[in-house]
């Protein structure tokens, strides 16, 4: 296969490949797509390792922590299919490289923590709205949860409402 | 009956479940990878009009798999509301719209969502690796916070349960979700149409190349969304389950009930028809209380018949009461009514001794399930399960399948 860093596949057709595999999860296993739910377990495991009294100490940790093992959850194996995928699709395509993506004048420590930062909001964000682009907007979405709608234009308005802030991370 | 989904795979059958799920990623961390998700740019690039792909992707995904989803529900394949009530999470409307519009600025700020991050830091991206950092901080530290007053006011207020768009016009059962997936395929169509326009206008202000996609491709994907919408309305001509009339009633016994109650609470439906009173001071878990008189109430004979309707009387009962005969799905009564469920569900049962057969400790998990569940006292764990035999009760995961 020819590997051309600078090659997609078409959006609509991606949209459509995406919406099967969807498809799948939702009818063979009754459940959608999920990226931030097996990061939780995953924290919280790695918190109780070296500080179980912290997480003792609050509840909403304690629940997360005696719901079991991180490996013993649908979800945490359906990332690691993500991280796969992720890494097969970006060897054949070329895109497979470390490196820092910014834009061209942006400084690569301040992009980090601007990627860090980012992820922190996110991170308690999904916990607010019970899930995140995955779980809430393409699969609620999809199976037309009230909810999930209204937190998918949210999401594009706090993205539009930002945008100008950090334009020249991007540009 | 309906053979999807496979509930089975996450029952009797978890570690097959499991390998559906590294398959079933796969495919989402591929996809997003190749439609230029691993790479923060260019999903950026929504934001300020230059790419519109995330909106084009996101939306066709959506339309795709409402409109399967409509239409294997109409071909009588899945019950569709039951499958959403387990796959998405209650609509907690001010929580989602704040929540989603700091979401959308964490989006911005980082470049990712939690699921394109994932396949940044697996395609080898500095920058991606620190936004899964980042999410599973912020996830840990904001559950850390949860059970503070204010935010536990925040994070739980509106909660309207489980909303779906075609709730919310009052259309008939069978037509409202055909409906609402048209509307949305259209709306979809429309918004890819600007979102094209858009891209065009401001590249060539920003003397950028046109990024625009072949039409060909485009008209194609466009004309199997209609075409998939006209196959979902056309659905609702179907009659599901028109088997029915000529049911005989079963009976099923407080061990089966228990069973698919604890298992596969989606598999059934359980209503109550003693007399109100009687059934608010005790009933079956998830039980619907409706008297007898008022199961006309209920229009069974709309609901599309997936989940088993298993009756809950007084007392044994010889047929099933009128107002239930309608109902296009399986019917069945509880071998001598609540009395028996009673006695066998309310009091805890005897902890089997270590080494029990793979039987006495399934059937000791069921009855300490029921009856914590009903008394609200927790009987003590099952002994080990014996190597080999994976006798664990299946764990739910959170709502959206996402928040955990």
């Amino acid at each position: 296969m020819e590997r051309n860093p600078e090659q997609f596949w078409n959006p609509y057709l991606a949209g459509v490949a995406l919406g099967l595999v969807l498809l799948a999860s939702i009818v063979v296993m009754g459940v959608g797509l999920g990226a931030s739910g097996a990061s939780l377990r995953m924290g919280v495991a790695a918190l109780g390792a070296v500080a179980p009294g912290v997480v003792e100490s609050s509840p909403g940790l304690a629940r997360a922590w005696n719901g079991g093992h991180p490996f013993d959850f649908w979800l945490s194996f359906e990332v690691l299919g993500v991280v796969l995928g992720g890494f097969l699709g970006a060897y054949t395509s070329g895109r497979l490289k470390a490196e820092t993506l910014r834009g061209p004048t942006f400084p690569k420590g301040r992009r980090l923590l601007l990627a860090l930062v980012g992820g922190i909001i996110m991170g308690a964000a999904a916990r607010v709205t019970r899930g995140c682009t995955s779980g809430q907007a393409l699969s609620g979405g999809a199976l037309m949860s009230v909810g999930s709608w209204a937190f998918m234009f949210s999401v594009f308005a706090g993205g539009y409402a930002t945008a100008w802030f950090v334009r020249k991370e991007w540009r | 009956m309906n053979p999807l989904p496979l509930w089975s795979l996450s029952g009797e059958a978890r570690e097959l479940g499991l390998v559906v799920g590294v398959l079933v990623g796969f495919g989402f961390g591929f996809v997003l990878e190749r439609a230029g998700f691993g790479r923060a740019p260019k999903l950026a690039g929504q934001f300020y009009g230059t790419d519109m792909t995330v909106l084009k992707v996101m939306f066709g995904a959506i339309v795709t798999a409402m409109l399967g989803t409509v239409v294997l529900s109409g071909l009588g394949v899945i019950d569709l509301r039951a499958v959403a009530d387990h796959a998405t999470s209650s609509t907690f409307l001010w929580p989602m719209i704040v929540g989603g519009f700091a979401l959308g600025v964490g989006f911005i700020v980082s470049g990712y969502c939690p699921g394109t991050s994932m396949v940044a830091m697996a395609s080898g991206k500095w920058d991606g690796l620190m936004t899964v950092i980042g999410v599973i901080v912020g996830q840990v530290a904001w559950t850390g916070i949860e059970h503070f007053p204010a935010v536990a006011r925040l994070q739980n207020a509106s909660d309207l349960g489980h909303l779906y768009l075609y709730d919310l016009l009052h259309l008939p059962p069978k037509v409202g979700p055909a409906v609402v997936a048209l509307a949305v395929a259209a709306m979809a169509i429309g918004a890819f149409l600007g979102a094209q326009k858009v891209e065009q206008l401001v590249r060539a202000k920003d003397g950028l190349p046109s990024n625009a996609t072949p039409v060909s491709t485009t008209r194609m994907v466009f004309a199997g969304f209609a075409a998939f919408a006209v196959v979902g309305l056309a659905t609702i001509a179907i009659p599901v389950g028109t088997a029915a009339s000529a049911r005989r009633v079963e009976t099923i016994t407080p061990m089966q009930l228990a069973r698919r109650v604890l298992d596969q609470p989606w598999k059934v439906r359980v209503v109550d028809v003693r007399p109100m009173a009687a059934c608010a001071a005790a009933r079956v878990p998830g039980a619907e209380c409706v008297p007898a008189a008022d199961l006309g109430k209920l229009g069974l004979a709309d609901a599309n018949g997936v989940r088993e309707l298993v009756v809950v009387g007084s007392a044994e009962m010889t047929a099933a009461p009128d107002g239930v005969k309608a109902y296009p799905g399986r019917v069945a009564v509880l071998d001598d009514g609540f009395p028996a469920w009673e006695a066998f569900a309310l009091k805890a049962p005897e902890a089997p001794p270590p080494g029990a057969s793979p039987e006495a400790l399934e059937t000791y998990r069921l009855r300490a399930g029921i009856a914590s569940a009903m008394t609200g006292v927790k009987a003590a764990p099952p002994p080990p399960v014996p190597a080999g035999d994976a006798g664990a009760p299946r764990k739910k995961g959170g709502g959206g399948g996402c928040g955990g």
